[in-house]
């Protein structure tokens, strides 16, 4: 308890008056000659005692109003123990909930304009000399999350902070508050705010465990911060959300035909009959569809598209807009390329037709060119030596196929295990050249390229007796895509080589012989996919070549070992984006990036090894980004894919922000006015003026009442 | 004390002229219209010889005299009396409270009361009394008999203690003929002696009225501030008090008391009226005869 004017309290004293009046006033009485002494003196004699109760009751009320009067005027403050912090400074951290959800309100107003002001309110309470940092917990404000003591510009960030984020990530904002208080907040006084929707994908129980951490963090600090959970509440809305974008390959060719799925879901109100799906290609509005909607059941939308010019293509599955425009419209980045290089490294190059090692694949690769055709052949082959080959062969190509290579040097394997932990494309086809010890020590040990050890060869290519066929099943997988059922079935393969895959690849057997035999195993390394292959493809151990099966085999084959996109062009929230220009961009050069809210940030072009690449890390804002590189290249797209975890607006239970408070050791405060009230109490006490007041009013009342019983009316 | 006025001012005696008729109507009504009256019969008999004027009546001269002084005179005879009235006047030192006393009020009251009553020929005595009986006027009718009372009453001084009951019960032992009692008191005493000293009176045929004089403080209790309580009949009786504390319970006690007396006055068939000296006698006294001529 403290007072706010205390040299009033010198008026408690006052308190003396009614008793020294009494005092006074029995002293200076009056005379009066009475004539019914008589009824004076049966009173005082059944009733003194009651009488002198009363009389001390009266006195003692009396003598409360003036020394509850100065009580009052002295302004009494309850402070308990937090009277100590009075107005010093404090440390404050807010937490600001930008994600996407917040676009939805109450009342015409978004939650995030509400979220606004609740923090520029408590930036308002601090005391002078206080510091603050505000953190966006979906995406950052740059100019508020550096700690300051200039509040009014830390004000200013927060009012201008724009939504369109995606799902706010409360454990890594709490991690970075966590790090402020830890080493750049100087104040004892800390206070860590956390202004949310408190959705319920976001806060769900099943993340506590995430959180944990950070709270323990908080909470192991030498002085660990006040945690104040200011909800703000938003009416329950119907949500229509387009989710991901799925295409059938994230590299396609000119005229390949895309298959593009996206997922729609309703979350809250009522089955929707038909709702519209619009297919939109770089921006222009194609194709639409109709599906049925119900409350929280998923539909899946399917278009296809094939694309006449290469590039980098962005795809969009949009909805009507609604309440939470964010996930009206989801997207997709797609590379359209009109040749896809493919290296053919020959162990047994051979002039004569069909009698190189690699005959049969160039034809199936490039059957128009081999049929001077007057279409053009998605896939570009060239053919080296396994005697010739170097690294600069690797440079062009997105594939690169060992065919019945025998050893290659040095350089050249270091140089092709580069190139598939970049992205690249690997098939190897061992035959008879194959020396099972090199590929073990060099593809295997080394490199680390191979899928399976080469285990010896079964059969004798020559002999036609004991040749075996595939097994009839192989599993959905892009590269077996171009294989219809009973494809395969005439195929006889008189030899093969056993592949002694280890038990944790055994998921990458893509293609088994009848006898069981692993005969295609694919492994990923780094970035790229390696397909080893059981025997040669020539039709030297069997009639797979002679195969309808052979040329989409192939095609599929070697389009799925080279289509991998790397770096990714989607990619996740806070992922980083990164791109490979050509390699005669010069080093130092500036490419402009186009954010999704548009705004324009300069890349500089670095080497990277051999590349050159620009890279870009602020990907917190879901949607599309356009880079345009250097010297008038075509532009390149990604797409930051927008949680789907956001779509749904569910708030927290009341039992589950009670586990939340709990959890947090949080104070749970409804408004800005609250916060402010709560906050004044907490530095300045709870001014008990106005109880002191009516305290007063109500001796006085008091008085009147026992003077009135006592004394009756006068007339 | 302060300077008494003359007990019948001309103003007081023109309103009681025209209370006469209603007190003749009620003392009439009381004397021969009930059977209440104390007397059964009347005689004539002289009283005086007063000299001629001319106007008389020539057969009330008497000759007799005129033979031996050689001077008229009319005789003048007891007038036909019905009523002998006794005025129990309280002068015991609690009737000396207020301004104008509660003593002077009642002595007023006394006055009209005397005037009234020898205006019908009634006989009024007066009784002043306090501890015990001060002085003592046996009834007459005689007209000048008036005089003779309210000298008596001017000269009454308040003084001394109550005791009422005691008052009343030689009261009853002194006036033997039966007649009208009117007790002019506070009745600021031990009521059950009151009370049993009303009921002595009714017991050998007196007809009894009780006039309580009060003053409105002692109804009201309306003091303020500290003030110590001396007693008028008392020396060295006092009470230093806040009299707020205890206004309430003083007025419920006064209540109670006023309750018990004017029950005990109807048990005993006792006429009781309470005159407070803040208003004008003559009302009070008004009252007091139209509400008797009520119950008569």
């Amino acid at each position: 308890m403290t007072f706010l004017n205390p040299a009033l309290l010198a008026g408690v004293a006052a308190a003396a008056i009614p008793v020294i009046l009494h005092l006074l006033n029995r002293r200076r009485f009056r005379v009066v000659r009475w004539s019914a002494m008589m009824f004076l003196d049966d009173i005082l004699r059944t009733q003194r005692r009651r009488i002198r109760i009363e009389q001390w009751l009266l006195l003692a009320i009396r003598a409360s109003i003036p020394a509850l009067l100065a009580l009052a005027m002295a302004r009494p403050v309850l402070t308990g123990a937090a009277g100590r912090i009075q107005r010093a400074p404090t440390s404050a951290v807010i937490l600001l909930d930008n994600s996407a959800s917040m676009e939805v309100g109450e009342a015409g107003r978004s939650a995030l304009a509400a979220a606004r002001e609740a923090a520029a309110a408590v930036l308002d309470e601090l005391p002078r000399g206080s510091e603050a940092a505000v953190i966006g917990m979906a995406g950052p404000l740059p100019a508020a999350e550096e700690p300051s003591v200039d509040l009014a510009q830390v004000r200013q960030v927060v009012l201008d902070a724009e939504g369109g984020w995606g799902a706010a990530r409360p454990a890594a904002a709490l991690q970075r508050a966590a790090a402020l208080f830890e080493q750049r907040m100087h104040h004892a006084d800390r206070l860590l705010v956390i202004v949310t929707d408190l959705q319920r994908s976001t806060w769900s129980p099943e993340r506590a465990e995430e959180r944990r951490r950070a709270w323990s963090r908080l909470a192991a600090q030498p002085v660990p911060p006040r945690v104040v959970l200011m909800p703000i509440r938003a009416a329950p809305v119907e949500n229509v959300a387009v989710g991901p974008v799925e295409l059938s390959r994230a590299m396609a060719g000119v005229g390949q035909t895309l298959r593009i799925r996206a997922t729609m879901r309703l979350y809250g109100g009522r089955a929707r009959p038909s709702v519209r799906a619009y297919l939109r290609v770089n921006g222009v509005e194609l194709k639409h569809a109709t599906v049925r909607l119900e409350p929280g059941a998923a539909e899946v939308v399917q278009f296809s598209h094939a694309f006449d010019r290469a590039g980098s293509h962005v795809i969009e599955v949009a909805t009507d807009p609604d309440a939470l425009r964010a996930d009206n419209a989801a997207a997709a980045s797609v590379i359209i390329v009109d040749r896809l290089p493919v290296r053919l490294i020959s162990g047994d190059p051979n002039p004569l037709p069909l009698r190189s090692e690699t005959a049969f694949l160039e034809l199936a690769l490039q059957p128009w060119m081999a049929g001077a055709g007057r279409a053009a052949d998605l896939i570009r082959v060239s053919t080296v030596p396994e005697s010739r080959a170097e690294p600069a062969h690797l440079r062009d190509a997105r594939a690169i196929v060992l065919a019945n290579v025998r050893q290659l040097p040095t350089a050249a394997v270091e140089a092709l295990a580069e190139f598939v932990r970049e992205g690249g494309g690997l098939l190897i086809a061992p035959g008879d050249r194959a020396s099972p010890s090199w590929y073990a020590a060099t593809l295997d040990e080394a490199a680390g390229l191979l899928p399976a050890r080469l285990a010896g060869i079964v059969g004798r290519p020559d002999e036609e007796a004991g040749a075996v066929g595939f097994e009839p099943r192989w599993p959905a997988h892009p590269a077996l895509a171009g294989l219809r059922a009973g494809a395969l079935d005439g195929v006889r393969l008189r030899a093969y080589h056993r592949l002694d895959v280890p038990p944790e690849r055994a998921d990458g057997i893509l293609m088994r012989l009848e006898n069981g035999e692993p005969w295609m195993v694919e492994r990923r390394v780094g970035e790229g996919r390696v397909v080893l292959l059981g025997g040669p493809l020539d039709a030297d151990w069997g009639n797979l070549p002679f195969q309808p099966a052979y040329v989409p085999l192939m095609q599929e084959l070697i389009v799925h070992l080279g289509s991998v996109v790397h770096p990714p062009r989607n990619i996740e929230p806070g992922e980083r984006m990164a791109a490979r220009l050509d390699d005669d961009t010069p080093e130092g050069e500036r490419a402009t990036l186009t954010l999704p809210d548009g705004s324009v940030r300069e890349l500089v072009v670095a080497r990277r090894g051999m590349h050159r690449m620009v890279e870009f890390g602020e990907t917190d804002r879901p949607g599309i980004y356009w880079l345009k590189p250097p010297g008038g290249a075509d532009p390149i797209a990604w797409v930051v894919r927008r949680p789907p975890q956001e779509s749904d607006l569910t708030p927290l239970s009341d039992s589950e922000i009670a586990a939340l408070v709990a959890e947090a050791s949080a104070t749970i405060i409804e408004s800005p006015e609250a916060f402010r009230r709560i906050e004044r109490e907490r530095r300045e006490g709870r001014e008990l003026w106005r109880a002191t007041w009516w305290g007063v009013l109500g001796l006085l009342a008091l008085e009147l009442v026992v003077q009135r019983r006592l004394g009756g009316r006068v007339p | 004390m302060a300077e008494r006025l003359p007990l019948l001012a001309p103003e007081d005696l023109r309103r009681l002229a025209s209370l006469q008729v209603l007190a003749r109507s009620v003392v009439e009504g009381f004397c021969s219209g009930l059977h209440r009256s104390p007397h059964k019969g009347f005689s004539v008999e002289f009283r005086e010889h007063r000299a001629y004027v001319p106007g008389d009546e020539i057969r009330r001269l008497d000759w007799k005299l005129y033979a031996r002084r050689d001077r008229f005179y009319v005789r003048e005879f007891e007038e036909e009396t019905n009523v002998r009235a006794t005025l129990l006047l309280d002068a015991s030192g609690s009737m000396a409270y207020g301004e104008p006393s509660k003593l002077d009020y009642a002595a007023r009251l006394a006055a009209g009361l005397a005037w009234l009553l020898l205006q019908q020929s009634d006989a009024v005595g007066l009784l002043v009394f306090d501890t015990a009986p001060r002085r003592y006027i046996p009834p007459r009718a005689r007209p000048g008999h008036l005089r003779v009372l309210t000298d008596a009453l001017e000269r009454t001084r308040a003084g001394g203690e109550t005791d009422l009951g005691r008052v009343l019960h030689d009261t009853a032992a002194r006036v033997h003929r039966r007649g009208l009692l009117i007790v002019l008191s506070d009745c600021l005493g031990p009521l059950p002696e009151l009370l049993a000293a009303l009921a002595h009176l009714r017991f050998v045929h007196h007809d009894v009225s009780v006039i309580q004089v009060l003053h409105p403080d002692e109804l009201e209790f309306p003091f303020r501030g500290w003030t110590r309580f001396e007693s008028l009949e008392r020396a060295g009786h006092d009470r230093l008090l806040d009299p707020a504390a205890l206004r309430e319970a003083y007025r419920r006690r006064v209540a109670e008391f006023q309750r018990d007396l004017r029950r005990g006055c109807h048990r005993h068939r006792v006429d009781w009226a309470l005159m407070t000296t803040d208003r004008p006698w003559s009302d009070s006294l008004s009252r007091f005869l139209a509400a008797r001529r009520r119950r008569a």
